[in-house]
């Protein structure tokens, strides 16, 4: 029959089209036996196991792209693979007839999906763009020489986005702000989030047996995620989690003394609700004072830090310190 | 470098093509690829991947009544796709629940900035994308007010505006060391990376494309005179990071957890010397001046090894540091 191997895209594109078709759906028998890609490898009275392990495969790529396939188990036999039948629902499947988008839409989407340049958020944009442009709608390019993007460097995003998605939980080594050794998390992810140009992840801690918040940029080594699920929180958990995390900012006030002119006026003076005092200091609002003062103290003696009294002397400890493991002429190698 | 395409990237292809070429009776190869932003080649694969398929069917024999069908004289003499049969599909694809967080989330991080601050637009907008998915969105979400935090709104309006329109501007620039000077210069491209706004620009002082914080910017003056180069003369290198020939070479030691923390500036296979549990690496800095907030931002954590210059120059700022603490106490 067919000389050349029927290639991946053929064969996910034909399983698609089959259950889609299908009003019933189709057992899994049925699908092997019948569709594009399957039948070819078929073998009738014979063992089928490979194809079957490719058929569980197949399911999972084409539900990650979104498509709703669905399992109905045969009333009898709840759970039994081989009795079930599987489907994906049109009107469950198609965007809905009422969504529509506008030229200045379209392009505003194309400029959002720009935003993330790697790793797996990009990947998703880009997939997103091309069902968008099934819509057939114009776009004006007037975003030429415009590129806001988000990096998202962490290798752990990928594997923590995969987590979130399956309710499974996480295990990974975190280096805490103002630690020297990391120590290792088990974590329910529940949240992403980005807070002052910081990747967050929001979770129920194992350990602590409470909700804590995890930057991604100190989780120092691979994540590994665990094959036990737990119930997903209520959904908005994403927009809470910022929420929280605005009101620890506005909370925390620093007061600084900043030389005029200096790189630190200039950088931090621009900053989003700092202002000024009457005596002409500047107030910084913070979320951590670990991570604040990390990053008061590469300014040296272009800022003097007034309060709170804890931040003024870990940033003291900090400059102390960097100035101690510098002292000798020689190098300590 | 284009991302790989995989079989899901083109199973997703596939899917949103067929209803595009149902809304178009007829269209070329070539404004369909333009369309999908993709090369003509990988539409022509799509096409007629899509005219030989379709489902099994009453008989289980994919007879003619059950594929798509094609123009095929159309599509291969003249690369003009018009599908002539159609089964199983008639509409455009939800998203997964994935592909419409990273849309909601890139849209959260452009409603802080100016021309985007159409809020109940960008409102309207991602609950269209909820509602377009096949499953509640992924939980991820960014700050709104992040995307604009370091930068001013106004100048950011000035410096776009002038890369839109091709023409020059002239600013003061506050460079690492400290000196201020006004720049001449063709704006090409204004980039963010997270809460840091970039200009990247042909500067007429130094005769090079230059990379420009937008933070160390100030009185910028939009002029009418016309750039000399244009975007599109010059390939601006992926990299924020001018490289030069001057860079000078500095010996880090670090915690190996920690490396990751300076990923930036550690170049792809740089020599790492493991000993116990820190790491010794060389890293390459344009001067000692990023090297001391660097080293300073991260306490120790991060120690200079060598050369000495280094060494003296970060103990002195951390130093001088420290002494306006005990300056402060002696004389208030």
């Amino acid at each position: 029959m067919d000389a050349s191997p029927v290639s991946v895209e053929e064969r996910l594109f034909s399983l698609v089209l089959a259950l889609l078709a299908s009003e019933h759906g189709l057992s899994k028998g049925e699908i092997l036996s019948t569709v594009q890609g399957y039948r070819q490898r078929y073998s009738l009275g014979g063992n089928n196991s490979s194809l079957e392990r490719q058929f569980e495969r197949d399911k999972d790529d084409i539900r990650e792209l979104g498509i709703p396939l669905e399992t109905i188990d045969a009333p009898d036999r709840p759970g039994d693979s081989q009795t079930a039948r599987y489907r994906i629902p049109k009107a469950l499947y198609e965007l809905p007839a009422d969504i529509d988008f506008s030229s200045e839409e379209i392009t505003l989407l194309g400029l959002a999906a720009a935003v993330w340049r790697e790793g797996s958020l990009s990947e998703d944009s880009r997939r997103a763009i091309t069902k968008l442009r099934s819509l057939g709608i114009e776009t004006n390019d007037t975003v030429i020489g415009y590129a806001p993007r988000l990096r998202v460097r962490e290798a752990a995003f990928t594997p923590l986005t995969q987590a979130l998605d399956r309710h499974q939980r996480v295990r990974f080594p975190y280096l805490k702000p103002g630690q020297k050794e990391p120590l290792l998390r088990t974590v329910e992810p529940s949240a992403l989030v980005v807070h002052e140009g910081r990747w967050h992840l929001h979770g129920f801690d194992q350990r602590a047996r409470a909700p804590r918040t995890f930057l991604l940029s100190r989780i120092v080594g691979p994540v590994e995620v665990l094959s036990a699920t737990f119930d997903p929180p209520e959904p908005g958990q994403a927009e809470r989690s910022l929420a929280e995390l605005e009101r620890v900012w506005q909370r925390n006030i620093a007061t600084l003394a900043i030389r005029a002119g200096s790189d630190a006026e200039l950088r931090l003076g621009k900053r989003a609700g700092v202002g000024r005092t009457a005596s002409g200091e500047y107030t910084l609002h913070f979320t951590d004072l670990e991570i604040v003062a990390d990053e008061l103290a590469a300014f040296g003696p272009e800022l003097l830090v007034r309060g709170p009294e804890p931040l003024r002397s870990a940033v003291r400890q900090r400059l102390l310190r960097v100035a101690a493991l510098h002292q000798s002429e020689e190098g300590r190698a | 470098m284009s991302p790989a395409f995989r079989a899901q990237d083109k199973l997703a292809l596939l899917l949103a093509l067929v209803p595009y070429l149902l809304d178009n009776e007829q269209v070329s190869v070539a404004d369909a690829a333009a369309q999908f932003g993709v090369p003509p080649q990988r539409i022509r694969d799509a096409v007629s991947l899509i005219g030989v398929s379709g489902i099994p069917g009453e008989t289980k024999q994919y007879q003619h009544g059950d594929l798509f069908d094609i123009d095929w004289d159309q599509f291969l003499d003249n690369d003009v796709i018009v599908l002539t049969h159609q089964v199983a599909i008639d509409e455009a694809p939800r998203f997964s629940a994935r592909e419409a967080a990273a849309l909601i989330a890139g849209l959260q991080y452009l409603a802080a900035l100016p021309e985007h601050g159409n809020r109940p637009a960008i409102a309207t907008l991602m609950a269209k994308l909820t509602r377009g998915a096949s499953a509640t969105p992924s939980q991820l979400a960014v700050r709104e007010a992040d995307a604009a935090a370091d930068v001013s709104v106004e100048q950011l309006a000035i410096v776009r505006a002038a890369v839109t329109d091709g023409t020059q501007i002239e600013f003061d620039y506050l460079n690492a060391r400290g000196v201020r000077e006004r720049r001449l210069v063709d704006p090409l491209r204004v980039e963010s990376v997270d809460q840091d706004w970039y200009l990247r620009g042909w500067c007429h002082m130094r005769n090079a494309v230059r990379t420009f914080r937008l933070d160390r910017v100030s009185d910028v003056s939009a002029l009418p005179t016309p750039t000399s180069r244009h975007a599109a003369d010059i390939e601006l290198p992926s990299s924020l990071f001018d490289v030069s020939d001057n860079d000078l070479y500095v010996e880090l030691e670090l915690p190996a957890d920690a490396l990751p923390l300076l990923s930036e500036y550690i170049t792809p296979g740089a020599p790492k010397t493991r000993d116990g549990e820190r790491v010794r690496v060389s890293i390459r800095v344009p001067h000692y001046h990023g090297l001391k907030r660097l080293v300073s931002g991260l306490p120790g954590l991060v120690t200079v090894l060598a050369p000495a210059d280094a060494r003296r120059v970060v103990a002195e700022w951390a130093a001088a540091g420290a002494a306006r603490y005990s300056d402060d106490e002696g004389g208030a």
